[in-house]
């Protein structure tokens, strides 16, 4: 540890501050203020848990090679839309798959299709 | 709502119940992207009478819309074939200066799925609504078209839709290889029926207003529009209509088979597994659609907020349902 209070730490602070003023405010405030700390805890999970490595992993294994997160995303879309992948190309629902829950354990860990897929 | 709104709004009520109104509060409902609502408390012979006004956004519906005038005119329609809907009281004129809308009952009832999908008081409630949905939509989509020929409904082939909405997923410009599978998935299924039935358009839990006794209104029409009755069922199923109750497929109340059987005894057509399937995946991609819409309305400008930042955030989980779907065959 570099710093004592590291990013993270600060970016749960601020979410903990807004959460314990929630209850000051009514109607549409208060919604936003929640929705605003939800949103502060998935940048703390995008910093630890790094899912764009993730995501790039998965999408450059299944294509054979390495590239960015941007390129390779836009390769595997622009071969859906020649047709040179089909959703019954073998190995790419799978690698989508992994690619994929990388990105739901950041965003929302407690949707209901991450949970049954990640406790089978 | 300003003071010069409210007069208008007064003046309108008096002249369509032919009596003196009195309006005493007015209150700002959720702003949707497409309309404002607002609950309006109004006084008609010294009676409470609980309104709601549900005006365009942006004053007038944009052009090729569904205009406000003609949803009126579609709810009537439906509570005349004995559906659930909210009694019109008056549809908006160029003359009342409040641009387009019109004002309806507010029926009693909860309007919060996640509330009345858990709480206990509601399991009577719950336990009739699978087979009270089927009957509403088999009503609605029997409908014989040329009823509504004189609507402004849209309307198109499937295949027509799922190219509007391609072409809209393109220009957003953001890739997303799920979205882009599913698309594919989709378009070598949906085939080139042409409309045969009014469709609801948004037909899911959180646009019910249910009471003890189960669904008491069906609400929101603005999407409207002629295609194939198939897509308000497979809509009613996307997961994200079942407020994490998972486990129960319909709107988080109810089994497909139940729904299917209802549906088809209450005189809607049989229900072909495959096309509820086709449907229900291409519901979902329709929600990843409106994440993606929504995150963009932020990135773009359109529309800053928070919420809709956060809402971008949401399209990675339906991407997982799109390939739970695909993979699996159910969700």
């Amino acid at each position: 540890m570099s710093e004592q209070i590291e990013a993270d730490v600060l970016v749960l602070a601020v979410a903990d501050f807004i959460r314990s003023i929630e209850g000051e405010l009514t109607g549409r405030s208060a919604f936003h203020a929640k929705v605003a700390a939800n949103a502060l805890a998935i940048v703390a999970r995008e910093m630890a848990q790094a899912p764009r490595e993730a995501e790039c992993a998965a999408l450059a294994g299944y294509l054979g090679h390495d590239a960015g997160i941007d390129a390779l995303r836009a390769e595997i879309c622009g071969r859906l839309r020649a047709g040179q992948l089909t959703p019954e190309t073998p190995g790419l629902l799978e690698a989508l798959t992994t690619a994929v829950l990388a990105k739901v354990a950041t965003d929302n860990p407690r949707y209901s299709t991450f949970v049954r897929m990640t406790a089978k | 709502m300003n003071d010069e709104a409210r007069e208008k709004l007064v003046s309108l009520l008096s002249r369509a119940s032919g009596m003196p109104v009195n309006v005493e509060a007015v209150t700002a409902l959720s702003g949707g992207a497409a309309s404002a609502t607002y609950a309006v408390d109004a006084v008609r012979g010294g009676a409470q009478w609980p309104l709601i006004l549900q005006c365009a956004a942006a004053g007038d519906v944009p052009v090729g819309g569904f205009p406000k005038a003609d949803q009126a005119a579609l709810q009537m329609l439906a509570r005349y074939k004995g559906i659930p809907v909210a009694e019109v009281v008056a549809v908006l004129e160029p003359g009342d200066a409040l641009g387009e809308g019109f004002v309806m009952a507010r029926i009693a009832g909860e309007a919060l799925a996640p509330r009345y999908l858990k709480r206990d008081e509601f399991a009577k409630a719950r336990a009739a609504m699978t087979r009270q949905c089927a009957a509403v939509l088999a009503r609605l989509h029997r409908i014989p078209l040329a009823e509504v020929s004189h609507l402004k409904l849209p309307t198109g082939r499937v295949d027509e839709a799922l190219a509007r909405s391609f072409a809209h997923y393109k220009a957003i410009g953001v890739n997303s290889p799920v979205m882009d599978l599913a698309f594919a998935w989709v378009a070598e299924r949906c085939g080139t029926a042409e409309p045969a039935s009014i469709v609801h358009g948004d037909f899911r839990s959180g646009n019910f207003i249910v009471d003890e006794n189960g669904l008491a209104a069906v609400l929101d029409w603005e999407l409207g529009h002629l295609g194939e009755g198939a897509e308000d069922l497979g809509w009613l199923c996307a997961n994200a209509w079942r407020f994490g109750v998972w486990q129960k497929p319909v709107g988080g109340f109810g089994e497909r088979e139940e729904l299917y059987d209802a549906y088809a005894a209450a005189g809607g057509a049989r229900v072909d597994r495959q096309r509820a399937h086709m449907w229900e995946v291409w519901g979902t991609l329709r929600w990843a659609m409106s994440c993606l819409q929504l995150g963009n309305d932020h990135v773009t400008g359109r529309v800053k907020s928070v919420e809709r930042a956060a809402i971008g955030r949401r399209v990675s989980e339906v991407e997982l349902d799109l390939l739970h779907l695909i993979r699996f065959g159910d969700i």
